[in-house]
């Protein structure tokens, strides 16, 4: 054994890779024609020795999840998910790869590109436990436990007296079980996901995240997070991080709850950065009280199909909601995200500014949702949307829904799409860009708005007892030059933090892994007949 | 005798639906000061934007060298980094680019003037007190934003930057107001005094060759290059317009 | 439906600049139902007008079907006027393909019925063919609007601009769907869509949804939407001239009607808007507006 592996461990909570390892019994269960059968979910409930509710809850989950019908016709196409084999998702070909070897060939190239060191790797291939990491989150929960603030895993927190009916008052009220059908499924075979619980009054000064306590507790795909910030509180959480995680079973159907009180704040930052084969379905849903505001910064680069849609409802007087998105899309990829605001306080008010990008044959469909309820006096929602097209085998769709109820609300929207003007090439090159160069540099400056916000870096380990410091700078895949630092808006200065952003500009011009290739036939496209590639209409 | 920078030998050149230039030919040597007049439409910019490289126009005739290279069939940035200049008329806006990135990325891939972000931060600021341009500009979105005037004062910021061997200015002078107009000749004229550039005026109102020295005058009219004088062409043109020109292309065939 | 349509097919000869608007009249009264076929040839002009009037009767739905064929180089104008009565239900459609350099414009005025469906679908199939589409609408009290637009742009350079402005008053219920859809192949395609509503009441139902699918790169695709009551400000500009809040409503509603007379291009469209004006506006500024457009008093009676 390693010496790594010999350090103490006994902290943490092991990684229970024998979750999902049970025997299916296949008597009288003809109906569960998938597989997923009451005693599978009976089995999960057993392991993880969850009170009496819960298991009711998954239960009844099972059969709600039987009962619904997949939306037709709706959404980028699921078919690739076996759902007469839904159980093969939860049993033992779910858990992540035992061995390094198992990993597949493009995910290992994968990591080695975006310079993932050797000892982060086989952590987010699910492969080993990150022990340093495990160090890390539990640190974190120390220094955030002296300000009273509870950050660990719904399974824990419904074995601890004090928070099992916290939980059991919250969970599963926001998101529905009948919301949809994998909502359904989430709801029975649910595991791992955040418990954090922000007291009154708090305000906690870096952000948590996420990605520490991920290997802690097993597989991601089906989490629940649940966060609570109580009135006057304030939080920064992190969810995901941008090197790819690898699944062998390729369905994550994820939830989040948020339950924001009054005069409270909660900043939301994602990553969803799942590898190539996923169909990525996660549903997160926000209650804000009054006076509150919700932050949503969300980027979306991977999966094979993602249905995103983060919901506000804003509730309480005076709330007000924020979300800023990125979704890139490239080839085998079909992103259908967006998001949904839900005003029914007066007073409340909702930005939504997304920017997509298509390459490819990616396929982006931005869906979003602004409804407006009948008491929402004076609500005020703008909705800005931007999709770039970087190539003509690409798609970009922009489907924005506003029901608006009230007289004295006002709605603005506005969404363009349209490709990079030969006429910016050509500026940036007469001042001596290559048009590679250009088309980047144009690239980075529209996602600029909404990527400077991302937590792009990923933190690793410290031997100095930090909860965050970044050595690594992932690029996000498909794009390029992305070694021009984001630096994600933690409140507190990062001790690295160098004084000015515009300084490192200068490493547009290095040339990185995989520079984006210009279209077909090279700039400029024109459109009359000599030079047109395309045969007319 | 300075030598012969640019020439532009019996060049035509146009759209793909028109042609534009016939038969146009000058030179410029190094530390010269031209100016190109013509009415509106006559295919000055067209010019401009042809010796630049401008992919929108085809050459169809004719050839051009620049500092004993031709760069008939040369890229637009290759252009650029030979030392070609051009300022717009109307600079893009390029959104979620800084201006303060964008400027330090140009310099840096240029290995004469590749220094220390220090050093460049100071070179910045002292041009920007030159022009009169407030350092808020440099956190701003490339052009995004910025009146008619601040965007050519951007572009005379870069020009005192790279300190190209040629500068073309694209009716540099149109649409700004007196004060802009004072520092944009300011401009010029440090360009041409700390660079000893070679410098193409392209306007049809001659305000802005008041306070320059121009060592030579050319008219176009109707994409023909009709005249060509030293500086005393232009107390004509201001004196009779281009009335003349004009008569003689449409008069005699072409 | 009462009764089965007539059909009716017309053809403008190539080259023909046709000055006689073809009318579709309808009465919505009488549940009236047509069917009209517009070929219009190459380089020929024509004008289609749609006019529906009158009351509604008990179960009773009033309908008209326009195709338009519109070959190269042809430019059609299209005026449809909406124009029934408060308790009238109506179903209006268009279906229009254009060729290369074909040149569609439309305006479409809903200014009245209890429930109206307006459906509405254009191919610019030609290079170049251009789409400009014009609506403005009225849902009164208790009324329900339910719009769909669509274009497809399949020809390279293709145009269309498709803008929409409106009134709900009290209790109103609109859907307005618009879709512009760049198809792949449509290079230098350029699609806008906006829409502006003024909610003027309580208890209103406003959906909207502007949609623009893209498949495609060198295009350009814009919409943008407005959707809201009037603003302080602007209420205080209104109100230092005179104008109380609720007149400033029904300053644009008139606004609306005066802009339904003016593009109407004959007698019956014209009469439909001023039937209908009177009916939403009263009596005296309906004639009002039709005195400050300088109809006269025979046009106005021969209803």
């Amino acid at each position: 054994m390693s010496e790594t592996t010999e350090r103490k461990r006994s902290e943490v909570a092991d990684v229970d890779r024998s979750l999902y390892d049970f025997v299916m019994s296949e008597e009288g269960y003809e109906r569960y024609a998938d597989g997923l059968t009451p005693d599978i979910v009976r089995a999960i409930s057993e392991k993880k020795d969850e009170p009496a509710w819960m298991l009711e809850m998954r239960l009844k989950a099972l059969d709600v999840f039987h009962e619904m019908r997949m939306a037709d016709n709706w959404g980028p196409d699921t078919s690739g998910l076996d759902m007469d084999h839904i159980s093969t998702y939860v049993s033992p070909k779910t858990k992540q790869a035992r061995d390094w070897d198992d990993v597949p060939e493009d995910i290992k190239t994968t990591f080695e590109r975006l310079g993932i060191p050797e000892a982060e790797r086989e952590s987010l291939a699910g492969v080993g436990a990150q022990y340093d990491s495990e160090i890390v989150y539990h640190n974190m929960r120390e220094e955030v436990a002296e300000q009273g603030v509870i950050y660990t895993t719904i399974e824990d927190a419904l074995h601890d007296p004090q928070w099992e009916p916290v939980v059991h008052q919250y969970f599963g009220k926001l998101i529905p079980m009948r919301d949809h059908k994998f909502a359904a499924l989430h709801y029975a075979v649910w595991s791992g996901g955040s418990f954090v619980y922000v007291p009154e009054g708090v305000t906690l000064s870096y952000p948590l995240q996420s990605y520490f306590r991920l290997n802690a507790s097993g597989a991601g795909q089906f989490e629940h997070t649940l966060i609570i910030v109580e009135p006057g509180a304030d939080l920064h959480f992190i969810e995901g991080c941008s090197a790819p995680k690898y699944y062998e079973a390729n369905l994550h159907a994820g939830a989040v709850e948020l339950y924001v009180k009054d005069h409270a704040r909660l900043r939301y930052s994602t990553i969803e950065n799942w590898s190539k084969n996923m169909y990525n379905l996660n549903t997160k849903r926000a209650t804000v009280g009054a006076d509150s505001r919700m932050e949503w910064v969300s980027g979306s680069f991977g999966s094979h199909v993602s249905y995103l849609y983060p919901t506000t409802i804003l509730q309480g007087a005076r709330s007000t909601c924020e979300f800023t998105g990125i979704t890139f899309a490239g080839a085998t990829q079909d992103l259908d995200t967006g998001c949904k605001v839900i005003l029914n306080g007066a007073d409340t008010t909702a930005s939504v500014d997304t920017k997509s990008i298509s390459k490819d044959g990616g396929v982006n469909t931005f869906r979003s949702s602004v409804v407006i309820g009948a008491k929402a006096e004076r609500a005020r929602a703008t909705v800005s949307c931007s999709s770039l097209m970087l190539d003509d085998i690409s798609r970009s769709d922009t489907i924005p829904a506003m029901d608006v109820r009230c007289g004295s609300a006002s709605v603005g929207h506005e969404a363009t799409i349209g490709r990079i003007s030969d006429d910016t090439i050509l500026y940036l090159m007469s001042r001596g860009c290559s048009e590679a160069e250009a088309r980047t540099m144009v690239v980075n400056g529209f996602a600029n708005p909404v990527s400077k916000e991302l937590p792009l870096e990923y933190a690793v380990i410290s031997r100095r007892r930090r909860f965050r410091t970044s050595t690594c700078r992932p690029r996000r895949p498909g794009t390029t030059c992305a070694s021009t630092r984001f630096p994600s808006r933690s409140r507190r200065p990062s001790p690295k933090a160098r004084s000015s952003r515009a300084c490192r500009a200068s490493s547009t011009r290095s040339r990185p892994a995989s520079a984006p290739k210009p279209p077909h036939g090279s700039w400029p496209r024109r459109v009359t007949p000599a030079t047109s590639r395309s045969r007319p209409a | 005798m300075s030598d012969t920078l640019l020439t532009i030998d019996g060049l035509s050149a146009g759209t793909e639906d028109k042609p534009i230039l016939h038969n146009v030919s000058l030179s410029v040597s190094s530390g010269e000061t031209h100016v190109l007049m013509g009415p509106n439409g006559a295919g000055k910019s067209t010019l401009g934007h042809v010796i630049m490289g401008d992919p929108a126009y085809q050459v169809s005739g004719g050839s051009i060298y620049f500092d004993g290279q031709d760069i008939t069939e040369l890229a637009p940035d290759k252009r650029s980094l030979a030392g070609i200049f051009l300022s717009y008329q109307a600079p893009v806006e390029v959104p979620g680019v800084p201006l303060y990135s964008f400027l330090r990325t140009i310099c840096q891939m240029r290995p004469e003037l590749k220094t220390t972000a220090r050093k460049f931060r100071q070179r910045v600021n002292e041009i920007c007190e030159q022009l009169s341009l407030p350092d808020s500009f440099l956190t701003r979105e490339l052009n995004v934003g910025f009146s008619g005037g601040e965007k050519k004062k951007i572009e005379m910021l870069q020009l005192l930057l790279l300190r190209p061997k040629l500068a073309i200015l694209d009716e540099t002078d149109s649409g700004l107001d007196v004060d802009a107009l004072s520092i944009v000749s300011r401009g010029i004229e440090a360009y041409r005094k700390d660079c000893d550039g070679a410098l193409i005026v392209i306007t049809h109102n001659t305000r802005i060759l008041e306070r320059l020295d121009v060592d030579r005058a050319h008219v176009m009219v109707h994409g023909h290059l009709v005249a060509d004088g030293p500086a005393s062409l232009i107390d004509e043109i201001d004196a009779e317009g281009f009335g003349r020109f004009e008569a003689a292309i449409e008069g005699g065939a072409q | 439906m009462a009764s089965s349509g007539d059909s009716r097919y017309l053809e403008v000869k190539a080259g023909v600049k046709r000055e006689e608007p073809i009318v579709v009249d309808i009465d919505a009264s009488a549940g009236e139902a047509k069917d009209t076929g517009v070929l219009v040839r190459e380089g020929a002009e024509a004008t289609v007008v749609v006019a529906v009037h009158g009351a509604g009767a008990e179960d009773t739905t009033s309908a008209s079907l326009v195709r338009i064929i519109a070959e190269r180089g042809a430019k059609v104008s299209l005026v449809e006027i909406v124009a029934a009565g408060s308790d009238a239900r109506h179903l209006e459609g268009v279906g229009i393909d254009a060729a290369e350099n074909a040149v569609v414009e439309c305006r479409q005025y809903a200014l009245g019925g209890a429930k109206v469906a307006v459906g509405f679908a254009t191919n610019l199939a030609g290079t170049s063919a251009r789409l400009n589409l014009d609506m403005r609408y009225l849902v009164d009290e208790g009324a329900t609007l339910d719009v769909n637009h669509v274009c497809r742009q399949r020809g390279r350079v293709t145009r269309s601009q498709i803008t929409t402005s409106g009134i709900l008053k009290e209790h109103a219920k609109k859907t307005m769907r618009e879709t512009i859809d760049l198809i792949h192949g449509a290079k230098g395609a350029v699609g806008n869509e906006i829409e502006t509503v003024l909610i003027a009441g309580d208890h209103v139902v406003n959906k909207t949804l502007p949609v623009i699918l893209c498949d495609e790169d060198d295009v350009q695709g814009n919409h943008g939407a407005s959707i809201g009551s009037v603003s302080p400000e602007q209420l205080a500009y209104l109100a230092d001239r005179g104008i109380s809040g609720e007149e400033a409503t029904a300053l644009f509603a008139r606004a609306i009607f005066d802009d339904a007379v003016i593009h109407a291009p004959e007698a019956s469209s014209r009469a439909a808007a001023l039937s209908r004006a009177e009916e939403f506006l009263g009596a005296e500024m309906a004639r009002d507006v039709a005195e400050g457009l300088g109809l006269t008093e025979s046009e106005e009676s021969a209803r």
